[in-house]
Formats: structure tokens, sequence, C-alpha cells
């Protein structure tokens, strides 16, 4: 018996929170740099440059792009299949199924557009390198500054609301009290993330 | 004497394959009455609102007291069970419907008969009862018993698999009433022996890894078995397996 499903799931939920959570821990804590003014963003940047480039490379295939396109290839199967209630069974547990749900179709999409415009395309394509400057003139469009905000956020649900999850998918936490301890500070951290992005995104706009 | 009436709007459809439809019915109040009562009453007398005579409404029932399972329909968007909704603890109008994640027969009569085919998929019996005397049998744990008594409730309603989002037409997700089942089974004393085989029926397509933790299951079920705790037991169990069948061959 190889049950090729059950084993697709169970890495799709380790790629979801152990990889995924990573990228998403050093985007936060990168871009965080961006609160202590422009030279602290640019060093931060110069720093990763110093990898040498076959390595950094090597990350941004093997860390981000395949585990990236594996869980959000067999997100979308994933979320295909279930019919959304929330409306019927208005349960906050189910809202955030839900909500798992919606913030994936979102990234789908959002991260198309990030990854594609900002890596893909400025530092691939033209070889412009990723600067304070080049962000701050980027995010002058009040409506990229949104969707942004709404990309990060979503990621941030997602991965948080994905914490909780995980422990229940892994048998971690199995009674109640313990699913809604970790619950409580999955989202805890859910704010505080959140809370960090609203201020590096607003150190642009002064 | 100006009687009391409760208003039923009810999705009816006359075949497997035939278009859905609404009618209205007014049925006396009394007090007490309870759904599958007051099916009794527009099924004695098929008056719609507009004074049509109509065929009687079709559904299931059996028990009257929430142990069979076969009354389970839709109650005002809920999944639950006709024979103990009270019409005093609902909104009126009342709506019905017939719970959609099952193939309708006719109106509110489903067939449920999927799930009975699920648990066969995992092996939802005890393979060797044994035939001797009560004082020889294997005794249950007693530590487990009072939680094996607990999940033996389920009356294969469906409750559970009409709010699961993750059961439908959509997924082939067994749902979560027969996958808790194989805990039962693994639970018992003989049974345990095979609960290799109902573990990896679990991790088959469709199994335990397509729930996606939404714990509608565990609010709506009538019998108040704790499912997601046992989804989470059976996620370590499964887990384990997993391991056992990489590392023991
Ligand atoms: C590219 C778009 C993405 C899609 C389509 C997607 C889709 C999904 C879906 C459908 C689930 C629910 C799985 C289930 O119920 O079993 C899920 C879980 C999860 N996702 Fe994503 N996801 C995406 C991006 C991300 C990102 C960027 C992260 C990390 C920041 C992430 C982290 C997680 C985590 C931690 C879980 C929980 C795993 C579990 O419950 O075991 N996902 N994802
Ligand atoms: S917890 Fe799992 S089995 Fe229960 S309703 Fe949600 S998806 Fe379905
Ligand atoms: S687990 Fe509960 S809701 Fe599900 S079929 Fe059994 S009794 Fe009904
Ligand atoms: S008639 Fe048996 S449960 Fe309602």
């Amino acid at each position: 018996m190889f049950n090729a499903t059950f084993y697709l799931r169970r890495l799709h939920s380790l790629c979801g929170l152990l990889v995924l959570g990573m990228v998403l821990f050093e985007h936060i804590f990168t871009n965080s740099m961006a609160i202590f003014g422009p030279q602290a963003l640019n060093g931060a940047l110069a720093m990763m440059e110093l990898i040498p480039k076959p390595i950094f490379l090597g990350l941004e295939v093997g860390g981000i792009a395949i585990p990236l396109l594996f869980h959000g290839i067999y997100g979308i199967y994933i979320a295909l299949q279930a019919k959304n209630n929330p409306g019927r069974f208005g349960y906050v547990r189910n809202w955030n199924f839900t909500l798992q749900r919606w913030t994936a179709w979102y990234l789908v999409v959002f991260l198309i557009w990030h990854v594609g415009y900002l890596r893909l395309y400025t530092k691939g394509v033209t070889g412009t390198p990723i600067s304070y400057e080049l962000l701050q003139n980027y995010f002058q469009s009040p409506i990229v500054v949104l969707l942004y905000v709404l990309g990060m956020f979503a990621a941030i649900f997602h991965f948080c609301n994905g914490i909780t999850t995980f422990c229940m998918t892994w048998g971690i936490t199995k009674g109640p009290r313990a699913q809604t301890v970790v619950s409580y500070l999955s989202m805890c951290l859910c704010a505080l993330l959140c809370l960090i992005t609203l201020t590096f995104m607003g150190s642009y706009l002064i | 004497m100006a009687e009391k009436k409760v208003r039923f709007i009810i999705e009816r459809q006359d075949g497997p394959n035939e278009k859905p439809y609404t009618q209205e019915f007014d049925v006396d109040y009394r007090p007490g009455l309870n759904v599958v009562a007051a099916l009794m009453e527009i099924q004695k007398n098929p008056v719609t609102v507009d004074g049509k005579r109509v065929a009687p409404v079709v559904w299931e029932c059996n028990c009257l007291e929430k142990v069979c399972g076969a009354c389970m329909m839709v109650i005002n968007g809920m999944a639950r069970q006709a024979c103990c909704a009270l019409v005093d603890e609902i909104k009126q109008p009342i709506h019905l419907q017939p719970a959609r994640t099952f193939p309708v027969i006719r109106d509110l009569l489903i067939d449920r008969s999927v799930m009975f085919e699920s648990l066969k998929r995992i092996q939802g019996w005890v393979e060797l009862d044994g035939s001797w005397d009560v004082k020889d049998a294997p005794i249950q744990n007693p530590y487990t018993a009072q939680t094996a008594y607990e999940i033996s409730h389920c009356m294969t309603c469906g409750c559970c698999l009409e709010a699961c989002p993750n059961v439908g037409p959509q997924s082939d997700f067994i749902g979560p009433a027969p996958t808790v089942q194989a805990y039962l089974f693994n639970l018992h004393p003989l049974g345990k022996f095979d609960a290799p085989k109902r573990l990896n029926a679990l991790m088959e397509k469709g199994g335990i890894t397509s729930c996606g933790n939404s714990q509608n299951c565990v609010e709506v079920c009538p019998k108040n078995i704790k499912l997601t705790t046992y989804l989470a037991q059976l996620n370590r169990d499964v887990n384990k397996q997993a391991l056992r069948n990489i590392f023991n061959n």
C-alpha cells in the first residue's frame, strides 16, 4: 500500500508550516528594517547579497520556489474540494476554514504579481537591485500599497491559522482546550505580525 | 377560537433528477409539536396555504427519539433530526430542505447508503466475535470504555457529513462519522487486531487527510460525539502507522 494522498497531504502541511513559514518570517524580518530608515533596509539587503550567487539561487529555488509551487498548486486542488458554508454554519472555526481558502485564492494572484514583477522582472530581467528607494517609489501608488498590505495580511492569517490546523492535522493538539489555546496564541501572533507589517509599510509613506 | 398556525416552507422534489420547488403549508399549533409530528399532519391533509391539494410530502423516520438517525434533514439551514426539533424552539416560518450532501430520492427523503459503503471501507466491524461464555470473553478496557460507548452512539444520521464543507459531490471524503467509527473498532479488545488495516484505509484517498479542520461536525452532532478529538487521535494513529509502514518493511 503506498497511499500517495496521505504523504502528499502531510508534505503540503509541512511545506506550509516549516518552509513557507520560514520564508514569511524572513520576509517580515528583512522588510521591518525599513522602520529604521533606508540605510537599515539597504544594509539588510546587502547582507543577503553576501551569500554566494549559486548558493543564493539554490536557496531561492529549493527553499522558496519549489515548496511554494507545490503547496500552492496542491493547495488549489485542496481548496477546490471544499464547499465553504460559513453562511449556514457560522462557527469561528468554520469561518477560519473559509478564510484559509479565501486567503489562499488571494495569495495565488498576489504572489504571481509580487514574485513576477519584483523578483523575476525587476531584479531578474532588468537587473535592477531591490532597494529602499525602489520600493518607496513603487509604493507611491496607494493601490499598490493597499494590495500589498492585503497580501501580507492574507499570508499572515493563512500562516497563523495554519499553525492551529497543523497541530490538529498532526494530532499534536487533541482535546478542545489544547486546540483553543493554540488557536488563541496563533491569533495573537497574527495580530502582532500584522502590526509589524503596518508599521514597515507605513514607514514608506512618511 | 382562533387557532394558532405554524407555517412550513418545504423544498420538494418529485424524483432524483427532478427540479426542486417549494410549497408552503400551515399546521395547527399544539404544545410540544415537533417537525416530524407536523409532517405527519401535512401527510394527513396535504393542502398548501393556497388551498391546493398536493401529493403528500415524503420523508423518513423511525424511532422518533433520536436514536435511529433516519429523520435527518435541513431545518432552517441547519442539519438536524426532525423528530427532536421542537417547533417552540425554532424560528418560524420553518424551512425544511433535504440534506443535499446525499442524493435526494424524493422531497425530504435522501439516500444515505454512501455512509454504509464507507463503514465497509474502514472495516467498521470486529472480525471474529468468539463464541465463548460471557465470563470468558475478552473485556473492554475500563479506561476507554466510556469513549467507546460515546462513539458507539453514532446513528449514521449524516448531520456531520451535511455540515462538513469537505464532504459533497466536489470531494471524495468519506466524512467524519465513518472516519471516527474506525477509532471505535480500534478500541475494541478484538477489533484492535485489525487496527493497521483500518488506519491504512484511512490513509487512502478520501480518508482522514481530506478533513480540513473546520470542526462543523462536532458542533452539529446530535449525539454529542467529540468527533474532532477522535479525528486528532486518528491523525496521530495514522502518522504512527505511516512510520511503521516505512520502517517495518
Ligand atoms: C500560493 C498560494 C497558497 C495556496 C493556494 C494555499 C492553499 C492552502 C490550503 C487550501 C490549505 C488548507 C489545507 C488543508 O485544509 O489541509 C493550506 C494550509 C496551509 N498553508 Fe497554504 N496556501 C498558499 C500559500 C501559503 C503560504 C505563502 C504559506 C506560508 C506563509 C502557507 C502556509 C500554510 C500552512 C501553515 C497551512 C496549514 C497546514 C495544515 O493545516 O496542516 N500557505 N494552504
Ligand atoms: S473538522 Fe474535518 S470532518 Fe469535521 S466538519 Fe471539518 S472538515 Fe469535516
Ligand atoms: S457522528 Fe454524530 S452527526 Fe455524525 S452520523 Fe454519527 S450521530 Fe450523526
Ligand atoms: S426518527 Fe429516529 S432519529 Fe429521528
